[in-house]
C-alpha cells in the first residue's frame, strides 16, 4: 500500500469525529491566514500533529515566520477539544486510530481456531488433574528436597571440615600471631567460628534448594503448585489465594504476610497470615538438615520433605478450626490465576536468582546471628570465669525453662536455651547448640603442623572430592545407575555428631515438629503485628507455641508407648 | 479502544495482566501491549513489572517474590496509591530470604 504524503488531498484520511475535524480545519485554515510556509509537511498532518502537541513538529514552527501565532492558535484548539471532550488531544486522537486499525483487523483478519492444544494444554492435563494434581505435587517437593540433601550433602561435609580446621587454624594462628588473650581465643572459636561457622555450613545445601525452586518458578510450575493446592484448600473451607503466600512462605514468612494484602477479603487476610508461618520458611532447613544428617542419614531428605508436608497438613486443620470459631467465613470470591505456558528455564537467571537468595543467608549470618552469637557467648561466659555453662546466666535462664520441655524429650537447658533463641531467627538455634555443643572444643589440630599452601591444597582437593561425591549421587538417582560405593561414608558434621550424645531420632524428630510450628520469629510477628495489629500477633505466637508444644507431645509420648524411643 | 482500556483498568483495583486485558476485550497480546506502551508513556498506567516504572525505583525486582507470583501488572495511575505503592516495599524488605 502505498500514499501519497505530500499532496493535500491524501489518499486515504482517517476521520477523527466532528469537533476535532472542525479544529484540524481551522488550524489548516490559520494556516494559510499567516502565511505559514508548511510545505514541508502535508498541512493537515501539521494541524494534527500540532495539535497532538508533538515537541519536535512544535520546535519546528516556532523557526517559521508567524509560528508562534500558529502554536498559539493550536493550543487554544488543544484546550478546547480537551474541555469539550474530556481527555487529551494525543490520546482522543490515538484512541480513534486504534479504533479504526481494530476495526480492520476484525473485518479483514481471520485467525486460527484457538482449540489447538499446545504442549502446555497436554502438560497441565496431567499436572494439573483433579486426582494427579496434589500428589504430583508432592512428589516433585519429596524430589526436590532428596536431591537437596543428598546432592549437598559432600558440600556440607567439606565446608564443615574447611571451617572447622584450615579456617579455624588461620583464626587461632592470627590471633597467636598478635598475643591475643585467652578470652579473644575463645570468643573467636565459639562466637564467631561455634555459631557462624555453624550456620554457613549450610550454605551448599541452600544454595541447590534455591536452585530447584527458581527452576520451578522459571518453567512455570509454581502457578500450577497454587492452582492444585487451591482446590485442596477450598476443601477444608481457606479462600483459594491463600496458597499464593504460603507458597511464599516456604522461603520467608514476612514478605508472605505482607503478600496477603493481595486477598480481597480482610477475615481471609487475617486467617492466611496466621497459616503462613506454618509453612516451612528456608530459615528452619538448616536445623532439618543438621538433625536429619545426625539421625536418619540417607532417609534425611524423606524426613525433612515430611516436615514440609507437615507444615501443610497441620496449617489445614489450624485453618478449619479457625473457620470454624473466630474466623467465620464470609462470601468468597474467584480464585482467578493465570498460568503461564511451561518455557526451558533461562540457565543465568536460575544463577542469578540462586546466588542473591544464598547471598541474603550469608548476609544475616554476618550481620544478626553474628551480633546474637556474640551476645550469645557473653552469657554463656557470665558471671565472668565462670567454668560450667550450665551455671552461666544463660545456663541459668535456660535451666528455668527447660523442664516445659521435658515431657516432648528434650527437657536438658542447652535445648530449651537453643529454642528460646530462635524466637530471633530460625537459623540461631543451630548456631546456639553449636556454640554450646560444640564452641568449647579445641580447635582440632592434624597430626602433623600444617602451611598455608597445605591448607589450601586440602580445601581444593576437599572440594574436587565432594563435586566429584556429588556427581555420582546425582548419577545415582537414575533407576538402575549405582555409582556410590556401598559402605561409602556418612556425611556428617561436628555438630551432628555432638547432637548424637544429647538425642534419640524419637526427640529428634519431636523437636523437628516443634522447631516446625512453634512461635514465629520476631520479624514474622512484627509483619503481622503491622498489618493486623498487637492482638492477632499475639494469637499466632500463642496459639503456633500451644500447637507445637501439643503435637511434639504426641509424637513423643506416642513413640514411647509404641517402644520407638 | 483506548478510554475502553482505561475505563477496564479503573475498575480493578489490583491490576490486570497483558493476558487478562486482552482477554476482555478481546483483542491480541501483540495489539493490546502496544496500546498499554503508549498509556504507560503518557503516564495514565503504572506498569508493575521488571522494566516498569514502580519496579525500577525498588531495586529488588529480581528478588520479588510478588512479581513472581503475580507476573507483571497494569494499574491505572489514578488507582495507584502511595499506599500501593509502599506494598512491594514492605513485602520485599531486605531480610527477603527466597
Amino acid at each position: 500500500m502505498t500514499m501519497n504524503l505530500t499532496s493535500s488531498s491524501p489518499l486515504f484520511r482517517l476521520d477523527y469525529g466532528g469537533k476535532l475535524e472542525r479544529e484540524i480545519a481551522n488550524l489548516m485554515e490559520a494556516f494559510a491566514t499567516h502565511k505559514l510556509d508548511a510545505t514541508r509537511y502535508p498541512s493537515r498532518w501539521l494541524a494534527i500533529k500540532l495539535l497532538e502537541a508533538d515537541a519536535d513538529i512544535i520546535e519546528h514552527v516556532r523557526t517559521l515566520p508567524n509560528g508562534e501565532k500558529v502554536i498559539e492558535i493550536a493550543k487554544q484548539s488543544s484546550e478546547k477539544l480537551k474541555s469539550w471532550l474530556g481527555d487529551d488531544v494525543d490520546m482522543l486522537i490515538a484512541d480513534r486510530r486504534y479504533g479504526f486499525i481494530n476495526g480492520i483487523v476484525r473485518q479483514a483478519l481471520k485467525r486460527p481456531s484457538m482449540d489447538r492444544i499446545t504442549l502446555t494444554d497436554r502438560i497441565d492435563d496431567i499436572v494439573t488433574h483433579k486426582w494427579l494434581g496434589l500428589p504430583i505435587f508432592f512428589t516433585m517437593m519429596y524430589i526436590m528436597f532428596r536431591l537437596v540433601i543428598d546432592v549437598s550433602a559432600p558440600f556440607l561435609d567439606w565446608t564443615d571440615t574447611v571451617i572447622n580446621g584450615p579456617i579455624a587454624r588461620w583464626f587461632a594462628s592470627l590471633l597467636d600471631l598478635v598475643a591475643a588473650p585467652g578470652w579473644m581465643h575463645a570468643l573467636v572459636v565459639e562466637a564467631v567460628i561455634g555459631g557462624v561457622g555453624g550456620v554457613l555450613v549450610f550454605v551448599p545445601g541452600l544454595l541447590i534448594l534455591y536452585f530447584f525452586l527458581a527452576l520451578l518458578e522459571d518453567t512455570g510450575y509454581m502457578s500450577r503448585a497454587a492452582f492444585v493446592m487451591d482446590r485442596f484448600m477450598r476443601v477444608v473451607g481457606l479462600h483459594g489465594k491463600s496458597f499464593i503466600p504460603m507458597i511464599l512462605g516456604f522461603g520467608c514468612a514476612v514478605p508472605a504476610v505482607y503478600a496477603t494484602r493481595t486477598i480481597p477479603s480482610r477475615r481471609d487476610r487475617v486467617l492466611t497470615a496466621l497459616l503462613v508461618p506454618l509453612m516451612s520458611c528456608s530459615a528452619r532447613l538448616p536445623v532439618y538438615v543438621v538433625f536429619g544428617l545426625a539421625f536418619f542419614g540417607s532417609s534425611a531428605g524423606t524426613v525433612i520433605w515430611a516436615m514440609y508436608a507437615l507444615g501443610i497438613l497441620v496449617a489445614m486443620l489450624a485453618g478449619m478450626v479457625f473457620t470454624r470459631t473466630i474466623l467465620k467465613p464470609d462470601a468468597s470470591s474467584a480464585f482467578v490465576l493465570e498460568l503461564p505456558p511451561y518455557r526451558a528455564p533461562a540457565f543465568k537467571s536460575v544463577l542469578i536468582h540462586m546466588w542473591e537468595n544464598t547471598r541474603e543467608f550469608v548476609r544475616k549470618a554476618g550481620t544478626v546471628i553474628l551480633f546474637a552469637s556474640l551476645v550469645m557467648w557473653v552469657l554463656l561466659n557470665l558471671p565472668w570465669g565462670v567454668t560450667n555453662q550450665r551455671d552461666s546466666y544463660f545456663g541459668r535462664v535456660s535451666s528455668m525453662i527447660a523442664p516445659v520441655f521435658a515431657p516432648l524429650g528434650f527437657g536438658d537447658w542447652q535445648t530449651g536455651g537453643a529454642l528460646v533463641t530462635g524466637f530471633m531467627a530460625k537459623e540461631i538455634v543451630v548456631s546456639t547448640m553449636s556454640q554450646i555443643y560444640i564452641g568449647a572444643e579445641e580447635v582440632e589440630e592434624p597430626a602433623e603442623p600444617t602451611t598455608f599452601l597445605g591448607d589450601l591444597s586440602e580445601i581444593g582437593v576437599g572440594f574436587v572430592d565432594a563435586a566429584v561425591n556429588s556427581g555420582k549421587i546425582l548419577l545415582s538417582i537414575i533407576p538402575g545407575v549405582n555409582l556410590m560405593d556401598e559402605e561409602a561414608e556418612e556425611q556428617d558434621t561436628v555438630l551432628s555428631r555432638a547432637l548424637r550424645e544429647h538425642f534419640t531420632p524419637l526427640s529428634a524428630v519431636a523437636l523437628l515438629i516443634f522447631v516446625l510450628l512453634y512461635v514465629p520469629c520476631v520479624a514474622t510477628l512484627g509483619a503481622i503485628k503491622h498489618e493486623f495489629g498487637t492482638s492477632w500477633a499475639v494469637t499466632s505466637a500463642v496459639y503456633q507455641t500451644a500447637v507445637a508444644w501439643i503435637a511434639a507431645f504426641i509424637v513423643y509420648q506416642g513413640g514411647l508407648l509404641l517402644g520407638l524411643g | 479502544m483506548l478510554t475502553q482500556l482505561l475505563s477496564l483498568l479503573e475498575a480493578r483495583e489490583n491490576g490486570l495482566s497483558l493476558f487478562e486485558i486482552s482477554r476482555q476485550m478481546k483483542a491480541q497480546p501483540s495489539a493490546v501491549q502496544s496500546m498499554l506502551n503508549l498509556l504507560v508513556q503518557k503516564g495514565r498506567l503504572i506498569e508493575i513489572g521488571p522494566d516498569g516504572k514502580y519496579c525500577s525505583t525498588c531495586g529488588l525486582e529480581s528478588n520479588c517474590q510478588l512479581l513472581a507470583v503475580h507476573g507483571k501488572r497494569y494499574v491505572s495511575a489514578a488507582q495507584f496509591s502511595k499506599k500501593d505503592e509502599a506494598i512491594c516495599l514492605e513485602a520485599n524488605p531486605a531480610e527477603t530470604v527466597i
